[in-house]
């Protein structure tokens, strides 16, 4: 059951990290002041959400 | 780091943490565990850190200054066919980097001089897509242009020392260089960008 919980984690992590990989390297394609803004309030919150689910899934695991 | 790494940085990194999720099972093992951190932690961020840097040293261009419409009277006056106009002498004569034309003058060459321009452009970002944008003529800076900017460049030239005109009166470079006299004072360099006369002005043509 933990090992479950702790891989829908990472399932859940990798696709908001994907995405915020995906839509940054989408704003890197234009240069303009709105890919700039895209880049830090889309793709950063994605990636780092997706990493604090990780990093959730490890501590949870280990207890 | 060239833009094509970066994009490909994101790329390698993208399928990477997606495939995290495809074999989460992988995660099991203690080779899997190592693999995740490394896919889920170690290259989200360095990808993070290049795209940030990449977005950061765009911001410095040209075209990214010149891309929101209410700055394009700004770049015109950058091919006025007149002396005169201080900018548009400094971009034709490649005196400034052309492909960081506005970024050149117009940033601060002190210690957080980089920081406080990028406040500045996001303060502008804010006006541009939530608040009420300026007309043109309307723009004007924050503070008086600081002679330092000029002087970042300028000083120590033979041109800059020992042309006549800097030497009207004797102390004039000294006030310049003390910051006592502005650069663009009356009679000086006096013509920046004045929009306001564009629609007369006849214009360089590149490569010409």
């Amino acid at each position: 059951m933990r090992e479950f919980l702790m891989e829908h984690r990472i399932r859940l992590a990798s696709v908001m990290i994907g995405a915020g990989l995906l839509l940054q390297v989408l704003t890197l394609l234009r240069i303009h002041p709105l890919a700039f803004v895209a880049f830090l309030v889309a793709g950063c919150p994605l990636i780092l959400g997706g990493v604090a689910i990780y990093l959730l899934s490890l501590v949870s695991s280990s207890e | 780091m060239p833009a094509t790494l970066t994009i490909l940085l994101f790329a390698i990194s993208a399928i990477l943490a997606l495939s995290m999720g495809f074999f989460a099972r992988l995660t099991r093992s203690r080779e899997g565990k190592i693999l995740a951190f490394v896919a889920l932690v170690i290259f989200p961020a360095l990808s993070v850190w290049a795209g940030f840097s990449e977005h950061m040293e765009r911001a410095t261009s040209t075209s990214f200054c010149l891309s929101c419409h209410v700055m394009t009277d700004y770049g015109r006056s950058l091919h006025v066919d007149d002396r005169s106009y201080v900018p548009a002498r400094h971009f034709q004569n490649n005196l400034i980097p052309r492909d960081h034309a506005c970024y050149t003058c117009h940033t601060d060459y002190t210690m957080f001089g980089t920081v406080k321009s990028k406040i500045r452009g996001m303060r502008h970002l804010w006006v541009q897509y939530a608040g009420t944008v300026p007309k043109p003529d309307e723009i004007k800076l924050y503070v008086p242009f600081n002679n330092r900017e000029c002087l970042h460049r300028h000083l120590g030239s033979r041109k800059f020392e020992e042309v006549t005109s800097h030497h009207k009166t004797p102390d004039l470079l000294e006030n310049v260089k003390a910051g006592k006299r502005s650069c663009m004072s009356s009679g000086c360099h006096d013509t920046i960008h004045d929009i306001g006369s564009l629609k007369d002005a006849t214009f360089w043509k590149e490569g010409r």
